[in-house]
């Protein structure tokens, strides 16, 4: 009989520091007894993006604060954790290294468990951490940093069926805005706008939808932005408050339709497996658009599938979704020792060719 | 009688120290540029258990903080703090200039090599700031004794050499800190981070 475990989750692999408590017995809904997040909006903000320096250097003076919050949120003491697990890729090595760090300095000193955890097991599993999800399922990954289809059978038994050949959309919303002249991130800045505008008055492409496959493309879409831009201040010397609106409602619509396009292949792919219980679930910062969450939860329930979106904090980067995967890897047995490494590149399906940063270093996700 | 282990991963290095008292227990350097992260650990419990302690043993933990590999600094501080935090013990940081100063005849001139045509400086006896400093900048050294990796690179007066290993001085300067509360480790960067405002400039916005 599998014993009730308490998980202490580390994540700081991107911009936002985490610590978290999970709390799962077996035959009943896991509970989250805390999760603290601290985030570095405004400290990226004046650069348009994520500068990896000044992630790492919040990650390497927050991440023990957060772990002490995280533990009298929960009014709990190390001595009745059971293991730690902790993000070891993949992401930004700088913060990914202050994190594994700091959790084996938590292990050691505490005498408990290492289980290093894959930041994207993290966001695949997250459905059942909050809804008990049973395998398989699919699992469309749409982040700041990540984007694919992922066949889930297991907690590490990941295929992909089709991702991002270049950037992620969140990426390509943050460049969008940054074109527009609006705030950063730009996931909400831009859907904020969308909504005063017309997604129909200005034709934006919708890349790769006439190749088979659940393979896509947002780098096209942010250049033929630009050009959009460009037309629509042609003459006038500036952009008019109501062409931003629209050129805004015109790329979220058609990153809507991408993605909703090709996550009814994925489904198509998905169901000849004859699931028990055929579920598609998003995960990651974009599921957190509500044109796109509808777009998805629409193509879901033409094709009769459960749909499941985690709550936001969920969706995004935290670090109850480590300890959850950690949970899940702990109870297969599986243990890391002291020397375990940060994987700046890790990708979660093995066996599919890499698709992303193939270089020498191999795949990135 | 204070027990401590130090460490410092801010350069090529992997190094280590346990001090109990006067006395060094165990001591380790070994070089390498990468796997510092992989190594630290295991070092550490290798030490301890060749001074016959366990972790739960130590009254503090002691770190370098650098200046020095920004990534390799933080794989330190970050170990630190996750050992305070889960043994109930402070840790202490304590900077590589003044590590490298330790058991040297006063005045000093601790010099390190920065990288990218400067060094790092600071004075010792009276004690100074640590900067980063452009060669054509520096002070004049040359009736103070030098140390450090850029030592023979200015002009200034003799060069010595270190008197202990680094994670030996590193014990040594937390040990006599220990009574006194000190703040979390924290890395002594005394660079900025390499980070540029965006080029292109925002569209004209009209009503």
């Amino acid at each position: 009989m599998p014993e009730p475990v308490i998980m202490l989750g580390l994540e700081s692999s991107c911009d936002d520091t985490a610590a978290a408590l999970v709390r799962h017995v077996p035959g009943e809904p896991a509970e989250i007894l805390a999760s603290v997040v601290a985030g570095q909006t405004d400290l990226h903000a004046p650069f348009g993006g994520v500068v990896p320096e000044l992630a790492a250097r919040a990650h390497a003076e927050k991440l023990d604060l957060c772990v002490e919050e995280a533990l009298a949120t929960a009014g709990l003491t190390l001595s009745q954790v059971d293991a730690v697990a902790v993000t070891a890729g993949p992401g930004l090595i700088g913060g990914v290294l202050s994190g594994v760090m700091c959790a084996k300095g938590l292990a050691a000193g505490a005498g408990l468990p290492l289980v290093g955890v894959n930041h994207l097991a993290g966001h695949a599993l997250t459905p059942r951490l909050t809804d008990a999800l049973a395998f398989p399922y699919l699992m469309l990954l749409v982040s700041g940093g990540h984007c694919q289809f992922l066949l889930v059978r297991g907690p590490e038994d990941f295929t992909r069926l089709g991702g991002t050949i270049d950037d992620a959309p969140g990426e390509a919303f943050d460049k969008a805005a940054k074109l527009l002249g609006l705030p950063q991130p730009g996931g909400p800045s831009v859907e904020a706008e969308a909504a005063a505008g017309d997604p129909r008055r200005i034709p934006l492409p919708r890349p790769l939808l006439d190749r088979p496959g659940c393979d896509m493309s947002f780098s096209g879409l942010k250049t033929a932005l630009l050009r959009a831009r460009d037309l629509a201040m042609a003459g006038k010397g500036g952009l008019t408050r109501a062409d931003r609106a629209d050129l805004c409602a015109a790329f979220q619509s058609a990153v809507a339709d991408v993605l909703a396009e090709k996550s009814c292949r994925a489904i198509g792919e998905y169901m000849a497996l004859m699931p028990p219980e055929p579920a598609f679930a998003v995960a990651g910062g974009v599921a957190a658009n509500a044109t796109i969450r509808a777009a998805l939860e629409g193509v879901a329930g033409a094709a009769s599938l459960r749909f499941l979106a985690p709550p936001l904090r969920l969706c995004t980067d935290n670090a109850a979704m480590i300890a959850w995967a950690g949970i899940e890897r702990f109870r297969l047995g599986h243990r890391d020792d002291m020397t375990l490494g940060a994987r700046p590149r890790w990708p979660l399906d093995k066996a599919s060719p890499a698709m992303l940063g193939s270089g020498k270093k191999g795949a990135k996700a | 009688m204070t027990t401590l282990i130090a460490f410092d991963t801010s350069a090529a290095a992997c190094a280590a120290a346990v001090l109990s008292g006067d006395r060094i227990l165990a001591r380790a350097e070994e070089p390498m540029a990468t796997g510092q992260a992989e190594r630290l650990f295991p070092l550490l419990e290798e030490l301890l258990a060749e001074a016959g302690l366990g972790w739960r043993d130590l009254d503090a933990l002691a770190c370098g903080i650098g200046p020095g590999n920004f990534t390799g600094t933080r794989l330190s501080v970050s170990a630190a703090r996750g050992l305070a935090l889960s043994l109930g013990r402070p840790a202490i940081g304590v900077s590589r200039l003044e590590a490298l100063a330790e058991g040297l005849p006063r005045p000093l001139a601790v010099i390190e090599d920065a990288r990218r045509g400067a060094v790092y400086l600071q004075l010792f006896g009276p004690d100074g700031p640590p900067e980063l400093v452009q060669p054509g900048a520096l002070p004049d050294l040359r009736t103070i004794a030098r140390t450090g990796s850029a030592a023979s690179l200015v002009p200034g007066g003799p060069v010595l050499t270190p008197a202990m290993p680094l994670a030996e001085a590193i014990a040594r300067i937390a040990a006599r800190r220990t009574g006194t509360p000190q703040p979390r480790p924290a890395p002594l960067y005394l660079r900025a981070a390499d980070a540029a405002p965006p080029s292109d400039p925002p569209p004209v916005l009209l009503p």
